[in-house]
Parts: C-alpha cells; sequence; structure tokens
C-alpha cells in the first residue's frame, strides 16, 4: 500500500457537481483556507502547526560545521521532510515515495533557493567553520495541501529560532550557551509561503488549500510561491488539466493577499511567544550575567 | 518530582496514537501504530503464522542511523513478545509502529541509546494499546544510572548520564516478569542486583517480589508506581472510548 | 503439532519413518525438544540437537594479522560463523574537524563534552592505573565527540541464505554496527592517547626537539604535562580507526565473533610513528616497521551470548498461560533451556536473547566485572539466571584469552 485509497466513482462525482454549484465539502469558500492554528514548543524553533486536519511539527537546530570548499562564505542549510506511516497508513516507513519527493522539493524551492534564509549570515570563520541550520519536518496527520503547510510551518520555524551566540577569539570559536548569552535570530531576507490551488472540471474551478478528498479527486496544481512584497519566487503548473493564464494572474492576486494575512498571523503569534518568553527570560538573563564571570575562565579549552 | 505526562489517540490518521513527555529527561515521544495493515510479501514469509512487527523511529532534528537501527531491533524484540500476533486477523499482517522523537535532545552517533529507550517503550506500549492490539500483558519500564559514588538515580539528567560509571534499562511486565534488561559501563552483579530491585519498586511498588513470599501488594504500595501510571492512562482512556456506554448505565 | 518425545520418533511404523534431518525441518521445535529432553529411562544427559551440552559454546579459533593492507586484522571463526576485522588508521587533522576550534562556553547543557582538566578526581574506586579517571573523561570527549573510532559491519553476500547482493544494509546489520561502537565506547577500549599526534614547538634546540619525538614514541603515557618547562605541545591531527567487520558466514550468533574479531584486530594493530613537520607543514609518518607501535587496550572484554528455548512452543502466544513471575516454577520437567551460544537453528526457535560482556580486573586475577548485559524477547532469563549467566560469561572469558592471545 503506497497510496491512498482512490475515491470511489461517486464520491469524486458528488465533489465535482458540488464545485460546479460553487460549493465545497466542508462549506468553505474556493479562496478560503482552512482554520490555521500555530504554537510553538519549549524550544526555540519547535512548530506545531495544524491547518484544518492536517498536522505537523517542525523543529529547527543549529550545529557548527565545517562550510562546503566551494562556498566558503556560506553556511549551510537543509529542510529535511521525511513522511512517515504517522501521518497516513499510505505512505511507508523508511522509503521515500512520490509524495515526499514532490513536497520536499516545492518547499525547497520556496524557502531555501528563494534565499529566505540568508546563509552567508551564517559564517562563522571563513572556510573553517559555519553554522548549519536544519529544520525537520514530522508529519503527524495528513489531510491535503501538506506544501502549504509545511511551508508555513518552516518559515515560522526559522523566524522563532534563537542559535547561540559564537564569538571568535584568536582563532578560537567559542559558543555561549542558551542560558549564557542572548541567543540570536537568523537573518531572514524575506517571508516567502507558498499558495496551492487545485484544478477541477477541465480547470474551470480553481480552489485554494484542498482537503485529502479535493486533492484525490483533483485534476492539476498550481503553485504560487509569494512574498510579501508581491515577488513570485516559485510558480509551478505541473501537469494536469490545463489552466487559463488569466486565471494564473489572478491566483497570484490571490495568493499575495493569502501570504500577507497568513504573514500577518505568524507575525503575532511569534510576538506573543517572544513576550511571554520574554517575561520569563529576564529573570534568566541577570542570572546568566553572574554566571558569565565564571565561564570566562573556562574558555580557554582545547 | 513531576511525573510523566501522556495523552492517547491524538491522532487521526493512524489506527492508534499516544503521546509521552517525561519532563525530567525533556523527551517528548509520539507514537503511531498501524495495525493490521497488509505488507507487501517480504520477510514476514518466515513467521507465516505471525505477525510482523515494525517499529521505525525517526530522530527529532537528524537523519536516521545506525543507532536507530539498533533501538528499532530491541525495541521490535520486546513488543513481540508481548503483542498476541496470532489472534484472529493479525497473522501475515503488520503491525507498524512509527514513533517520532518531537522534543529532547538528539542522540548523537555512538551515544547511549538508553536515555531515550524507556520514553520509545512507553509510548509505543500506549499506542499499541489505544489501537486496540490484543497484548497479552502490559510493561512499565524505567531508566537508572549508578554514580561513581555508588548511588543509583532515577531518569538522570544529562550530566549524570555523562558522568554515570553505569546505566540500566528495565522492563518489568505487569505480571512482574523481567521483559527486558539493558546494561552497560562496568558494574557487578550486586550492583545490579541492587539497581534491578530498585527498578522493580519503582515500576511495580515497594514490596519486591519473593521478599517473604507474600506478594499481596495492597493498593496504597502501588500508587505512585509507574505500573499504576500505565493503568491509570488506561483506564482514563477506556472511560473517554466507552463514555457513551457507561453515560447510559 | 506433534506430541514432543523422543521416543515418539523410533516407535512410527517404518513406512512412515522419517530421517533425522527431515525431521529436524519439518518440526523443528520437536526435534530440539526431544533431544534436550530425553525420556528418563534411557539415562542420557541432556543435549542440543548439535552435539552440544546446553552451556557449551562451539570451537573457537583466531587467526590474527591475516590481511596484509591494513595496520590490524583478524580472523575469528565460532563454530560456522566467521568474522573477518580489518583496521585501517587514517590521519584527520585537526584543521578538518569543524568543531576543532570550536569550545563551549560552559559545559552545562551542551552536546560537547569538551572540559579538558576541569574535572574534579572522581573517587577512584579501582586502583587499577589502567583506568584514571580524569583520562577517561578526555577520552570520551576525544574518541566519541571526534568520531575517532568507525567500526562497520558487513553481512556479506552469501553469508547466509537470506543476503541478496546490492541489498542496503539490513537492519541487522545495522544494529549489530551500533552495538560494536556502542561497546567500544562504554568499554574504553582504546585511549585517545594512542590516537594523538603531537607537535612540540621547538624552543630547546634542534635536539632536544628530536629528543621529545622520541620521547613521545616510546612513552605513550606522558600526558601534556608531562612536556614540562617548554612551550604546551599541541594535538596536530588525530588517527581515525576505520574498523571494518565483515561476516564471511553466518551460522549464528553473529555478534561474538565479531567482538572477537574486533578486539584480535585492534589488539594486532600497529600505527606507524607520525609526527607534525614544521617545514613541510605536513604530518609525516615513518616507514620503520620498529617504530610503529601497537595500541595500549584497556581491558579484555568478551562477549557471550545466549537463547532460550522454551519446551512450550505456544507459550509466547497464548495469553492465559503466562504465569506470574512469583509463581513457583513447576517441578519436575524441566520447561526452558538456555543455551549457549547459539546456531543459526537454535535462533529460529527462540524469541528470548541474551548477552553479556565482561572483563577481569589484573589480567584475569582481579574479580569480574560486567560491561554490558542485556536480553530481551521474553519473560524467561531473571537474576537468577543472569546470575549464572555471569559466571558461565566468565568461564568463557578465559577461554577466549587464551585463543585470542595465542593467535
Amino acid at each position: 500500500m503506497s497510496r491512498e485509497a482512490n475515491l470511489s466513482v461517486a464520491e469524486r462525482e458528488f465533489v465535482l457537481e458540488a464545485l460546479r454549484q460553487g460549493q465545497r465539502l466542508d462549506g468553505r469558500q474556493a479562496d478560503q483556507y482552512r482554520p490555521l492554528s500555530i504554537s510553538f514548543g519549549e524550544e526555540y524553533g519547535h512548530v506545531k502547526l495544524q491547518l484544518g486536519k492536517t498536522s505537523l511539527v517542525v523543529r529547527i537546530s543549529a550545529e557548527v560545521t565545517k562550510p562546503r570548499d566551494e562556498r566558503p562564505f556560506d553556511g549551510l542549510f537543509n529542510i529535511n521532510v521525511e513522511l512517515s506511516a504517522m501521518g497516513s497508513p499510505a505512505w511507508e516507513n523508511g522509503r521515500s515515495n512520490d509524495a515526499e519527493a514532490y513536497v520536499a522539493n516545492v518547499v525547497d524551492r520556496v524557502v531555501r533557493h528563494s534565499n529566505a534564509l540568508d546563509t552567508e549570515s551564517l559564517c562563522i570563520v571563513q572556510g573553517v567553520s559555519c553554522w548549519s541550520i536544519r529544520a525537520d519536518v514530522h508529519v503527524l496527520d495528513f489531510d491535503g495541501n501538506l506544501t502549504d503547510a509545511v511551508c508555513i510551518a518552516v518559515m515560522t520555524g526559522l523566524q522563532h529560532f534563537r542559535r547561540p551566540d559564537a564569538v571568535v577569539r584568536d582563532g578560537q570559536v567559542i559558543v555561549y550557551g542558551i542560558d549564557e548569552r542572548v541567543p540570536v535570530a537568523l537573518n531572514i531576507t524575506h517571508k516567502p509561503l507558498s499558495v496551492t490551488f487545485n484544478a477541477f472540471n477541465e480547470g474551470k474551478n480553481l480552489i485554494l488549500d484542498a482537503s485529502l478528498k479535493e486533492e484525490l479527486a483533483s485534476e492539476g496544481e498550481l503553485v504560487i510561491g509569494i512574498n510579501n512584497g508581491g515577488e513570485v519566487c516559485f510558480l509551478s503548473k505541473f501537469a494536469g488539466a490545463p489552466v487559463d493564464a488569466h486565471d494564473i494572474v489572478e491566483k497570484s492576486n490571490v495568493a499575495l493577499e493569502k501570504v500577507k494575512e497568513i504573514n500577518a498571523r505568524i507575525d503575532k503569534v511569534l510576538l506573543a511567544d517572544l513576550s511571554r518568553r520574554g517575561k520569563k527570560g529576564m529573570m534568566e538573563e541577570s542570572r546568566a550575567e553572574n554566571d558569565r564571570e565564571i565561564d570566562s575562565r573556562t574558555t580557554t579549552v582545547v | 518530582m513531576v511525573g510523566p505526562t501522556v495523552s492517547l489517540s491524538g491522532l487521526r490518521r493512524a489506527d492508534g496514537s499516544a503521546s509521552y513527555k517525561c519532563p525530567v529527561t525533556g523527551y517528548d515521544v509520539l507514537g503511531a501504530v498501524n495495525a493490521p495493515v497488509e505488507l507487501p510479501a517480504r520477510k514476514d514469509a518466515l513467521r507465516p503464522e505471525d505477525a510482523t512487527i515494525e517499529v521505525f523511529v525517526k530522530p527529532g532534528n537528524t537523519t536516521a542511523g545506525v543507532g536507530e537501527g539498533y533501538v528499532e531491533s530491541v525495541l521490535r524484540s520486546v513488543l513481540g513478545s508481548i503483542v498476541l500476533g496470532r489472534e484472529k486477523g493479525f497473522p501475515r499482517r503488520g503491525v507498524v509502529i512509527t514513533l517520532a522523537i518531537i522534543g529532547g535532545e538528539a542522540v548523537e552517533r555512538g551515544d547511549s541509546y538508553l536515555t531515550i529507550l524507556p520514553a520509545l517503550l512507553h509510548a509505543s506500549l500506549l499506542a499499541l494499546i489505544s489501537a486496540a492490539v490484543p497484548l497479552s500483558m502490559t510493561f512499565a519500564t524505567t531508566l537508572l544510572a549508578v554514580t561513581p559514588s555508588g548511588q543509583i538515580v532515577q531518569d538522570p539528567p544529562v550530566e549524570d548520564v555523562a558522568n554515570a560509571v553505569s546505566l540500566h534499562v528495565l522492563a518489568f511486565s505487569s505480571k512482574g516478569h523481567l521483559l527486558l534488561n539493558e546494561s552497560q559501563g562496568r558494574f557487578d552483579f550486586e550492583t545490579w542486583e541492587s539497581v534491578r530491585e530498585q527498578a522493580a519498586s519503582i515500576c511495580q511498588g515497594a514490596n519486591p517480589r519473593g521478599s517473604d513470599g507474600d506478594t499481596a501488594m495492597d493498593d496504597e504500595s502501588k500508587d505512585g508506581t509507574l505500573d499504576n501510571f500505565i493503568r491509570e492512562a488506561m483506564e482514563d482512556h477506556l472511560h473517554r472510548v466507552y463514555s457513551w456506554k457507561i453515560e447510559s448505565n | 503439532m506433534a506430541t514432543p518425545t523422543a521416543s515418539a520418533v523410533p516407535a512410527a511404523p517404518p513406512s512412515l519413518s522419517l530421517p533425522p534431518s527431515q525431521f529436524a525441518r519439518l518440526q523443528p521445535h520437536a526435534y530440539l525438544l526431544a533431544h534436550l529432553s530425553p525420556p528418563p529411562a534411557s539415562n542420557q544427559p541432556s543435549i542440543r540437537a548439535n552435539g552440544r551440552a546446553p552451556a557449551q559454546f562451539r570451537v573457537t579459533s583466531a587467526n590474527s594479522g591475516s590481511l596484509t593492507h591494513t595496520n590490524g586484522s583478524a580472523v575469528v571463526r565460532v563454530g560456522d560463523t566467521t568474522a573477518v576485522c580489518g583496521v585501517r588508521a587514517e590521519i584527520l587533522h585537526t584543521d578538518d574537524i569543524a568543531s576543532w576550534s570550536v569550545s563551549q562556553a560552559s559545559s552545562g547543557n551542551t552536546h560537547k563534552r569538551r572540559r579538558l582538566g576541569d574535572l574534579g578526581g572522581k573517587p577512584t574506586e579501582e586502583s587499577d592505573d589502567t583506568y584514571a579517571d580524569a583520562q577517561d573523561d578526555e577520552d570520551r570527549a576525544h574518541i566519541q565527540d571526534l568520531n575517532l573510532l568507525v567500526p562497520n559491519l558487513s553481512l556479506s553476500t552469501g553469508c547466509a541464505p537470506g543476503f541478496t547482493p546490492g541489498a542496503p544494509p539490513s537492519s541487522l546489520a545495522q544494529s549489530l554496527s551500533h552495538q560494536i561502537l556502542s561497546l567500544l565506547h562504554t568499554s574504553r577500549l582504546v585511549r585517545a592517547d594512542d590516537l594523538r599526534i603531537w607537535y612540540q614547538p621547538p624552543n630547546l634546540g634542534r635536539e632536544d626537539l628530536e629528543r621529545h619525538n622520541e620521547d613521545e614514541a616510546m612513552d605513550v603515557d606522558a600526558g601534556p604535562g608531562a612536556a614540562g618547562l617548554s612551550k604546551p605541545r599541541e594535538i596536530k591531527a588525530f588517527w581515525v580507526l576505520y574498523i571494518d567487520v565483515m561476516i564471511i558466514s553466518l551460522a549464528g550468533n553473529p555478534f561474538d565473533a565479531a567482538w572477537a574479531s574486533v578486539l584480535a584486530a585492534l589488539r594486532d594493530t600497529k600505527l606507524p610513528k607520525a609526527w607534525w613537520d614544521i617545514d613541510n607543514e605536513t604530518i609525516l609518518c615513518s616507514d620503520d616497521v620498529s617504530q610503529a607501535r601497537k595500541l595500549s587496550l584497556r581491558g579484555f572484554p568478551i562477549a557471550s551470548s545466549f537463547c532460550v528455548f522454551d519446551a512450550d512452543a505456544a507459550a509466547a502466544y497464548r495469553a492465559v498461560v503466562i504465569p506470574k513471575a512469583d509463581e513457583p516454577k513447576r517441578r519436575g520437567f524441566k520447561q526452558t533451556w538456555i543455551l549457549a551460544d547459539p546456531d543459526g537453528y537454535e535462533e529460529g526457535l527462540s524469541q528470548e536473547r541474551a548477552c553479556l560482556v565482561v572483563d577481569k580486573e589484573s589480567n584475569g586475577q582481579g574479580k569480574t566485572v560486567i560491561v554490558k548485559m542485556e536480553k530481551h524477547g521474553g519473560w524467561i532469563i531473571d537474576t537468577e539466571d543472569l546470575r549464572q549467566l555471569v559466571s558461565m560469561s566468565a568461564q568463557r572469558w578465559d577461554e577466549m584469552k587464551q585463543i585470542l592471545e595465542q593467535c
């Protein structure tokens, strides 16, 4: 079993006929996302996201490594999407499948290739050491539109994450623990998100944020990766039913509106979480101030 | 001490799921079970009369390596001894257990996997229960570290693990058997015996078996034991699942 | 299932009788059970289908230095299970280690434990000079964090019928690789000091430098402090040991053979003398064999594995018959046997496994130390059995030590 079970003919027809009459299964508008909820774990960069019934966890982590020889000024950034049987019984553990490759590819292009995270800022010592940032995606429940959910969660995670502070002294890189020095936020250059539309009835109906049932009945996909400034950084109309070029332009506008909306949501939850941490953090910081005296002695190790 | 927190059946797509969070070690493990499922004809040809148990451990922020391969084989072996894989509907099918470590520090290559083993075991047991997979018994498991001064510490924090002389993970079945023992470090048998005694009292109550032949434990001595904790989690779960029936009575 | 008694076999009518080899294939459980529980009247001892007593290990032989192009190698054969191990040493320059020039401001709550010298001396219970504790922690920091030991086990094609060419490493191979790595770390078998390549900045003149280099080659235990008054010497590189184990024939119990081959190969390993050459800014190795030195290993841990055979083949899946642990075992009729060093046939008939790794202090004279003890897969082995297994493993230690020392 490596695919989702197909819809029955009746179910498919029901979905399509409803769309012809301008209705969706869950009563949403064509251009409406399912309810989105974002929360954070205790660690920095631990994001729990729920989009309708699709839910996932993203963890961001950082470690010091050697930069690649051909790019000595750049740090490393990787997004790791591995679908396990937890998200859907159709996915087999330990084997990659088409969905995994597809989602990983789109997210990679929207977030990584568009340079949303400034990798040059991750360089510590040229050619010797740099930060390697890693985003791990754990899909807990799959109910359609994984791409957008992963994009939102990864972008939120990158903005939430704080890496430890590092200082270079006499060729020695000294890494300060999170409780010793205020950790550093990552340098985010822009905030692109993907917005996925599914085509039905020979491209006549284009709907946003399809649920799993809708995805199974869908005839084609249109993915637009766009940031707040309206710059399109990814556009894919891969296969399936043809879509009118005018529709793509029109949907780009819809996508821009949605991205602005979601980014505003992200900013809001980030702010709320950081101010919650701030209250706790103030106390710890004042304590860390005292500790630093002691720490400076132990920094000469190795 | 703050006990672990669990919740059952939190996921929608999997047949059963459980989340297990241990505040002392910081580990947060999410387990999902799909059972019984069709498996493509594979190694299950070896034991056609039994269910094939597959365990998959997905580390939180690294790629799975040989360490996961090892811990998967231990989990498979322990769970294989309690899952009733010959019940109706299970032979030739698969019991697929997926465990994602979504909180806590990663286990680095070559580091001991024992620290996270109890969380993984508890999460998979509760997920199996949530998926209604027939089991012959339940179990409770704990991690103990022996410090250089000879003290035995339960659920040691990271620094204690690094300095420990030996580490032990023991699992006891609900019927009092020693289901699993994983010990590493340097220790002698007497040390292990006292570790076993302490682990048994953590898991099953203050009355280690065989002390005077009297095995009847009163409810008080069972309070706060891990066995009891698992039992309460199960009872809560059943109450929720059967609330429609209980209320109609 | 056929009545599992030995007498049933010869009593069957001739037309239905089977040669033992076919009976073994058709009713493996009954076949082994018939061997282990002979009828009381026959006065035969309980014996396994392969002719061994339950506590008997297979004949073991070892040979070291078999491979030419390695720094150390060994072949260990335990019955029909054969493991070949080759150790290859490669130089890892500190400039190539990303985390080398990185230090944590404090050790609390961090991944890497690189605290040199700031350890309060832990009470040393063992007077044995091979276990200096401060040294131990430093060793762990270097060997473990820098991955200086890289074992890899492969179950090669054809070692057993189930292994086909081109398949990814099986979960068994992965699991064994991890067990070897983890045991190398917890037993602290290899000293980090043996793997360090030092550089002593010259401030005493050329001859002194010459002498220092020689000193280091001779005196492996000289810590950083031994350099004394001169400039502190620095580590320029490490030896990384790639420990490749190949199971060329698998007939049960691969771990014991694999670990024995790793131990024998490491005992055989010789590292050439290496030093930092300031003029060429590189590491140079001497090709003089007499200058190469062996590793000084800590202890001599030996692995012994066991499996449990249950007379009642149904016990594993009939929930109702599982007795409580505290119920007295039924007397008179023995229900379970613990079989030492199981072969492939026996492994197929048992679920429960136990593995012990023990060492003896003071070269075999002192008390037995357990380095690793694990059991899983069933509920039969408990305290008393484990106590027995420890003493059996201790006996096996004597045996194996003799074999490995003579190879």
